[in-house]
């Protein structure tokens, strides 16, 4: 058996290791006189996201307003992380949210729990619960990461703005 | 036996199945599951084969005409559900042509089915689904307009049907014919056009409408209650027991989020089968109702004051030490066991008191169970299972399918056996005969009487016995004399009267022991002091010429039974043992109270103001109550009297057992943790006696149980180890008899 190393010895050699591969890629870049860059100035910089990025949940609406979920669950059923709530209603004819007898009227969706997986997304038989790229979801409190249903759904503007350029829009299918 | 058996082949295996069995029911003996709608083992045959899903290949041995045997293959596929099991048949379910041939029917069904199935309350659990998602088409081929009729049309206050979704499978208009009775389902038009539907202009007023949500193999019948609260994946689901009767029926407690949401059958061959009825299914919403107490509330003047539980438990500890033996105990039949148990080793033992009583106005004195015979055993109250069994049975004055509904399904089994005569004695025009659900249209003898009449009839009864050949010789000269005056006495129910004697001979003829005649007592005829002599008279003349019977007052409340075999009551301990010295009956106690002869008064789970049966002389008296504490769930007009109202936990939120009307003691299961703020009664009980200064020391519902168990001979057999999820009927674990 090898002779164990000194502590000092086994907390500085990793360091080294380190501090080699840094200095291995500063020779190369002063070397090959490379302007390549690896950062960007974020936040006032941003990189365009891959096509298929998953993050902040949207509830969306048809053209015609009306709200696309219909509260089934399926997304709840389908997650991982247990952590959609979905609680449905009946659609009257005064009050219609959605297409069809039932809409949600209450859905909410643990942020801190989520893992991102887009299998809500994929259950959803209507299309309503999509992942888009906003991924900037920090916050100071717990309780504001229970995304309500007022905050998942898509504000009517969004209907009468111009259409979002497609390649900032990986809709569901 | 062996001679009914037949050897037939399954797939390759062979095996015995008794002759004529059902070829799906013998697959299932080996584990071979042949994909069903419409086949219901409950359910009758006739009308049934209807959805062709569970087709089969079948060879039969065919003799030649020089007699050989050969197997001759049937030339199309057969429905296992309605092809009785043959010798030498061979079966096959999983050939090339019977996947191709649930894929049409599949595919058959699927045409006019919406497939709604994300809105549909069924999806999740359903057989549609199921036995597509494993037998049928990835897709459809039929591009064309499917049928459309109204969504979620209302059947009744608690069933909507939703007419496209239906595969006429025909189970719910069977159940209603065969097992409720009531015939209220049919099918209205053919074809495509086909629709279940109730006469026009009715509802669907069935007592046991529930069930068809059940068996409905679709979402075509679905529960209004239930009504997008969930998805069977949303919710948990905990064994437990319904409390809207005494009948116990085994229920599934679904729940979701801490809140109660639906119930649904659980299996227990011995009481309930696989049914629930209404008043069960959709009684239950109170669990978590708007106007459930979360914490102790005191008087203070002309309101209520919410309190903690230290100064209540001090309050209630201070009043009742004061009033020691002038303290009283009503009601108790929806508290558990555990909480019977305690509350009354509190009254007796801590305050000395005998007066308790879980009987609401003056119902009977007498015993609740007058049989042949001596001994606990033979005075245990019947059990359901007996019921199909009888010769005869009458209904006195009792709304079966109301009362009793899963005894009323029994006693409908037995006679559609053929085996039972079903006499029903009732009052004029009471629901018993405008029901759909109802024993008086397959009565074979009828008495109707007027309103107070009861006693009449049974006077009646009585004299036509002793005149048919009943043995007189213990019957007292006086009610001799009476009853005779009685049977010469004009009235419309003379004859009806004398059938019934007849029926009563007829019926006791043969059968030898014990119990072939069981007179049922219903909440109408318990207000008359008097009938239970009559009629314990009778059964006394009768079993003298024998004819052997039970005159029982069946529980009615969820755990009335429970209050009884526990001593809830003034002149009996746990387990019947004499009380000495005796007390007061609830009538007695609430004159005391009015007299100022009772200092404290509990009451516990019963609105006494609204259902004694006189409630302007129940609210005088709790009026005049100098300290009136009351335990329930919700403020009731009761609770509204009360000088301490402290709030306890339901069915859901704790373990416990409760005992049903035939003394069958059934465990039911915390289902989710109870609100901030209320207590288990019998926690509230003991922690009052230690206060007082005697520890009655639990840990657990389960050891108050144990306790029980060991100390009341009569629960001997019902200890927590025992009881499993089907509970144990006290007289079978005495008797001996295992799992009964
Ligand atoms: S992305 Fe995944 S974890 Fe997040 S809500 Fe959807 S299914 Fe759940
Ligand atoms: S988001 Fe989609 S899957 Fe979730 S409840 Fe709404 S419709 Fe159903
Ligand atoms: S009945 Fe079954 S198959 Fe039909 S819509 Fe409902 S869940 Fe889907
Ligand atoms: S309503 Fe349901 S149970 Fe009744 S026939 Fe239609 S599918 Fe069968
Ligand atoms: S189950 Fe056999 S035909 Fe329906």
């Amino acid at each position: 058996m090898a002779r164990p190393m000194s502590p000092i010895t086994e907390s500085l050699t990793p360091i080294a290791k380190g501090l080699a591969v840094t200095l291995r890629h500063l020779v190369t870049m002063l070397r090959t006189r490379s302007k390549a860059k690896f950062t960007v100035e974020y936040p006032e910089e941003r990189r365009e996201q891959y096509p298929r990025t998953r993050w902040r949940h949207y509830l969306t609406r048809y053209e015609n307003g009306l709200e696309k979920c219909i509260g089934c669950s399926l997304c709840a059923g389908a997650c991982p992380a247990r952590c959609i709530y979905v609680e449905a209603a009946d659609n009257t004819d005064t009050e219609r949210y959605s297409p069809g007898e039932r809409y949600a009227i209450r859905y909410e969706i643990n942020m801190l729990r989520c893992v991102f997986c887009g299998y809500c997304q994929e259950a959803c038989p209507t299309g309503a619960i999509v992942l888009r790229k906003e991924f900037e979801l920090a916050d100071y409190d717990r309780s504001d990461f229970l995304y309500t249903k007022q905050m998942l759904l898509e504000p009517m503007s969004v209907l009468v703005r111009p259409k979002p350029k497609p390649s900032v829009q990986p809709e569901a299918a | 036996m062996a001679s009914d058996l037949v050897n037939i082949t399954i797939n390759g295996t062979p095996l015995q199945v008794p002759a004529g069995e059902m070829i799906i029911e013998s697959a299932r003996r080996i584990g071979v599951e042949i994909p069903h709608f419409c086949y219901h083992p409950r359910l009758s045959k006739e009308a049934g084969a209807n959805c062709r899903m569970c087709l089969v290949e079948v060879a039969s041995p065919r003799k030649n005409p020089d007699g050989s045997v050969t197997l001759a293959k049937m030339p199309k596929p057969q429905t296992s559900c309605s092809l009785p099991a043959g010798e030498g048949m061979v079966i096959e379910t999983e050939t090339p042509a019977i996947i191709e041939a649930r894929r049409g029917i599949l595919e058959f069904l699927l045409i006019n089915h919406p497939l709604d199935c994300p809105i549909c309350d069924r999806g999740g659990e359903c057989p549609l689904q199921n036995n597509t998602l494993h037998y049928g088409p990835p897709t459809t081929r039929y591009v064309e307009e499917k049928r459309h009729l109204p969504k979620a049309f209302p059947l009744s206050e608690h069933v909507v049907l939703d007419r496209e979704r239906c595969i006429h499978c025909a189970r719910c208009t069977r159940f209603a014919e065969d097992i409720a009775g009531d015939a209220q389902l049919g099918f209205l038009k053919r074809g495509a056009d086909m629709e279940v539907s109730v006469r026009t202009g009715e509802q669907f007023t069935s007592l046991f409408s529930g069930n068809t949500i059940e068996l409905c193999p679709v979402g075509a019948l679905l529960s209004r209650s239930y009504r997008f609260r969930g998805r069977p994946w949303d919710l948990m689901t905990q064994k437990s027991i319904c409390t809207e009767c005494s009948n116990g029926c085994n229920i599934k407690l679904d729940h979701r989020a801490g809140r109660f949401v639906r119930v649904n059958a659980r299996l227990n061959e011995d009481v309930n089968e696989e049914w629930t009825c209404d008043r069960g299914k959709f009684g239950m919403d109170y669990l978590s109702g708007p106007d459930r107490l979360t914490t102790p509330l005191v008087r203070r003047g002309n309101r209520f004051e919410a309190v903690g539980w230290d100064e209540a438990i001090r309050r209630v500890a201070e009043e009742l030490g004061q009033a020691g033996r002038k303290s009283a105990f009503l009601g108790g039949i929806r508290s558990s066991n555990e909480d019977l148990f305690v509350m009354q080793r509190l009254f007796r033992e801590v305050l000395g008191s005998s007066d308790l009583d879980h009987r609401v106005g003056p119902s009977f004195d007498a015993e609740p169970v007058i049989g042949v015979g001596q001994g606990q055993v033979a005075r245990a109250p019947m059990s359901l299972v007996e019921l199909e069994g009888l010769s005869l049975f009458i209904s006195f004055g009792c709304d079966m399918a109301w009362e009793q509904p899963m005894a009323y399904l029994r006693v409908r089994k037995g006679w559609r056996r053929g085996a039972l005569t079903i006499a029903s004695v009732a009052r004029h025009g009471t629901a018993e005969d405008e029901r759909p659900s109802s024993l008086a249209p397959i009565s074979a003898v009828r008495v109707r009487h007027d309103e107070g009449g009861e006693l009449q009839v049974a006077l009646r009864l009585l004299g036509e016995v002793l005149r048919q050949g009943g043995d007189g010789t213990a019957v007292p000269a006086e009610l001799a004399a009476k009853a005779e005056s009685a049977v010469t006495e004009q009235g419309a129910d003379a004859e009806a009267v004398r059938r019934l004697a007849l029926t009563l001979f007829e019926a006791g003829k043969g059968a030898s022991d014990g119990r072939s005649v069981a007179v049922w007592i219903g909440e109408a005829a318990r207000t008359n002091r008097q009938l239970p002599d009559i009629l314990q008279t009778l059964s006394a003349a009768l079993s003298a010429a024998g004819v052997h019977g039970v005159v029982q007052v069946p529980a009615m409340e969820v755990n009335e039974q429970g209050a009884r075999d526990l001593g809830i009551a003034p002149t009996w301990l746990p387990g019947y043992e004499q009380a000495d010295p005796a007390g007061r009956n609830s009538a007695e106690i609430l004159a005391a109270v009015a007299q100022g002869d009772i200092a404290a008064l509990w009451i516990s789970g019963l609105d006494l103001a609204t259902r004694y049966s006189d409630p302007a002389a129940a609210v005088r008296a709790l009026e005049s109550c100098p300290f009136l504490v009351v335990t329930d769930l919700s403020l009731t007009k009761t609770a509204q009297m009360a000088d301490v109202v402290l709030p306890v936990t339901s069915v859901a939120e704790r373990n416990g057992t409760y005992t049903n009307v035939e003394g069958r003691v059934q465990r039911f299961w915390k289902a989710y943790d109870p609100p901030a703020g209320v207590r288990q009664e019998w926690r509230i009980a003991a922690q009052i006696a230690a206060r007082l200064g005697t520890e009655i020391h639990y840990a657990s519902s389960r050891e108050v149980l144990a306790d029980i168990a060991a100390r009341v001979p009569l629960y001997a057999g019902c200890g927590p180890d025992a009881l499993g999820d089907g509970g144990v009927r006290w007289a079978s674990a005495l008797a001996g008899e295992v799992g009964r």
